[in-house]
């Protein structure tokens, strides 16, 4: 902050905007408008969610594997009963470059998790991990907070179909590109889209019931209750399990989106700031 | 961060920022400024301009305008940090406006506000994307560093670092972790928080989940159980009919859950720790018991006695049992007869089988698993 007020003097303050026209230097650019996007504890958070969030997911699929969820009766020629490790059969079975895999049971474990056989250490780097994202959750939900950023997120009656309609934007919208027909964006006038705020607010609310789960069945005896809230011991584990891919699911897209839609949105993670203001500026025009 | 600084000298997080004062000196009308006023916080004077005008020349399209206005008004007054307000413009609002704007209350102040639009000389932002973009590429560079160094050396060597990785620091930072964790455990006993019991038709099937070889039963016959570490000053022992007729016995159905995430519901009978405790008390400074058993084997039929530690007030909670029965029989030899604890508020691998030993100690004992990289209280 100190740095920032040590800017300010080079520049003339926002009073004089309507004379800067006339008074500034000469040869000087006209000063851009500019929105402000996200909070920087929001910024943060949300960028330390990365490593975070690879270290859990590593380490917790090594802790499934030594008691998955999903399993079926031992295969009598393998004695295999995990579905994670059929799949990672099937995947070197079937994927050119994969067939001579020394071990294709462990092959989603070798690329998904710090590997099988490996609890104790995935254990630690799992307590670790989850400890520094609840306090990073604390910063998240700080920042919306205190930015008031968290009024963009709340769900609104027409984000259902609105949702849908941008989700066929989406979909179509490589399509239209490749054969040059104009595909228009729906109508939004507010920070987030409502595919983006149904997204938006349901990643947090995963990211809660993430910890929840997690609490759940690390202490299915103090805390019986929260795990008879999710349905027992063994469905918070799924729940847990699940919450999981709901991540991974949300990421993939999330990120072509992003980069998709431009410098200026990545920056404005960056840097919290967007020279997209036309936009804000139908926001109100809305009501 | 980057954002207010261009008006926060003047009003910082204003969202009616004063320096909207002088661009509204020209506008003569009240219900002109009222609307410059209501429309504002996005400080772009050109646009703002054009509006004015547009404005002043049609009544028709400032009518609406002035009760939308109006409309967003509460709103803005819901910010706890709108200090300032020009109140002078806002008094000629007409009361049937007042009105409607008050019936929108309630939803203001969940609605979503408009961005803060400031405006800054290009070079000012610049420079503070390529400092922020550097910044963000330092910390990224560093965290994925930072992960990297943490993960276990097997994992690593998979992805083909074979430089050893492992540090003095690197493990003090992960035994920490698991040292909190600990401690959140033992903040969440209570010695008067009963786990949940089950009915009889829930009961799943146990399998047999000796660590290493089932020992050979033949040291049933012989078995005994010695207790150390007694306040007398004496070691005990005592062996299965010493036990069943001294205590009484205690049934419970209740969870075992294994550190690797299954868990079994089964039924348990067999005597109080707690009441052992009372008969033969420990030592007076002892916190811990170590809880063993020598007839333990490794995966290849080697002995591999098997220990653990107990905190002592863990070992009072009234569903503490020094099992003998299971789902009504006496404990087989896969679930470690003639004597096992059974500690429901803690990991199954606390779950010693076959005890040889219970020894009363001051200081914390040695656990088998503790020493294999998992943690030592294991409280669930």
């Amino acid at each position: 902050m100190t740095q920032d007020k040590s800017q300010q003097t080079p520049t003339p303050p926002m009073q004089t905007n309507n004379a800067s026209t006339d008074t500034s230097t000469p040869g000087k650019l006209p000063d851009v408008p500019v929105a402000r996007k996200h909070h920087f504890l929001v910024r943060w958070s949300h960028w330390l969610n990365v490593p975070l969030l690879l270290g859990l997911v590593l380490s917790g699929m090594s802790i499934y594997w030594s008691s998955p969820v999903y399993q079926h009766r031992p295969n009598p020629n393998t004695g295999n009963f995990d579905v994670v490790a059929d799949i990672g059969i099937w995947l070197c079975a079937h994927v050119p470059g994969l067939h001579n895999y020394n071990s294709p049971p462990d092959w989603v474990y070798n690329h998904m998790s710090l590997g099988p056989g490996m609890l104790a250490a995935a254990l630690r780097l799992h307590w670790l991990f989850a400890y520094l994202f609840m306090l990073n959750t604390l910063v998240y939900f700080l920042g919306l907070a205190i930015g008031g950023g968290w009024r963009a997120l709340l769900p609104r009656r027409t984000d259902l179909c609105d949702a849908l309609k941008m989700f066929r934007y989406y979909v179509g919208m490589p399509f239209a590109r490749l054969s040059r027909r104009t595909w228009l964006h729906p109508p939004c006038h507010t920070k987030y889209n409502a595919l983006q705020r149904l997204a938006y607010f349901s990643v947090p609310v995963a990211g809660f019931l993430s910890i929840a789960t997690g609490w759940a069945i690390h202490k299915p005896m103090q805390l019986y209750w929260l795990a008879a809230l999710f349905g027992g011991y063994d469905a918070a584990r799924v729940w847990h399990f699940w919450l999981m891919w709901l991540f991974l699911f949300f990421v993939v897209p999330h990120v072509i989106l992003a980069v998709a839609d431009g410098w200026d949105t990545v920056r404005s993670m960056i840097a919290g700031w967007s020279v997209r203001v036309e936009q804000s500026e139908g926001f109100e025009n809305e009501r | 961060m980057n954002a207010e600084e261009k008006h926060d000298a003047s009003a910082p997080e204003d969202p009616h920022p004063t320096h909207r004062e002088p661009e509204q000196a020209p506008t003569e009308s009240p219900e002109l400024g009222l609307k410059e006023e209501n429309t504002e916080s996005t400080p772009i004077s050109a646009d703002r301009e054009t509006k004015d005008e547009s404005a002043s020349i049609s009544a028709d399209i400032e009518a609406p305008e002035t009760v939308d206005g109006a409309d967003r008004q509460p709103e803005a007054e819901a910010v706890p940090l709108s200090v300032e307000h020009d109140s002078p413009t806002a008094k000629p609002t007409p009361a049937a406006i007042t009105e409607a704007a008050s019936k929108e209350m309630p939803r203001g102040f969940f609605r979503e506000r408009p961005p803060e639009v400031i405006e800054v000389a290009p070079q000012i932002l610049r420079y503070r994307t390529r400092r922020d973009v550097l910044l963000f590429g330092v910390g990224a560079i560093a965290s994925l560093t930072g992960v990297g160094f943490l993960l276990p050396q097997d994992t690593l060597e998979r992805m083909g670092v074979h430089r050893g990785m492992s540090s003095p620091r690197k493990e003090w930072l992960l035994n920490r972790a698991l040292r909190i964790d600990d401690d959140v455990a033992e903040a969440l006993y209570s010695k008067n928080r009963m786990v949940p019991t089950y009915t009889k038709s829930q009961i799943t099937p146990l399998k047999n989940n000796y660590n290493g070889a089932t020992p050979d039963p033949s040291y049933i016959s012989g078995w005994n159980l010695t207790l150390d570490g007694l306040a007398s000053g004496l070691s005990i022992s005592l062996d299965i009919r010493n036990l069943l007729t001294r205590f009484s016995s205690h049934e419970q159905i209740t969870r075992l859950v294994c550190v690797e995430g299954w868990s079994a519901v089964a039924w348990w009978s067999g005597l109080r720790f707690d009441d052992v405790l009372h008969a033969y008390p420990p030592m007076s400074q002892a916190k811990w018991a170590r809880v063993e058993s020598s007839v333990n084997l490794d995966a290849s039929g080697n002995p591999d006695p098997y220990f653990v530690s107990l905190d002592l007030p863990t070992a009072r909670h009234p569903q503490t049992l020094l099992a003998t029965h299971f789902n009504g029989q006496p404990l087989t030899v896969e679930h470690g007869a003639p004597l096992r604890l059974l500690v429901p508020v803690k990991l199954g691998l606390k779950n010693v089988k076959a005890i040889t030993k219970i020894t009363y100690t001051a200081k914390e004992p040695k656990d088998y698993w503790a020493e294999r990289g998992y943690s030592r209280y294991d409280g669930i």
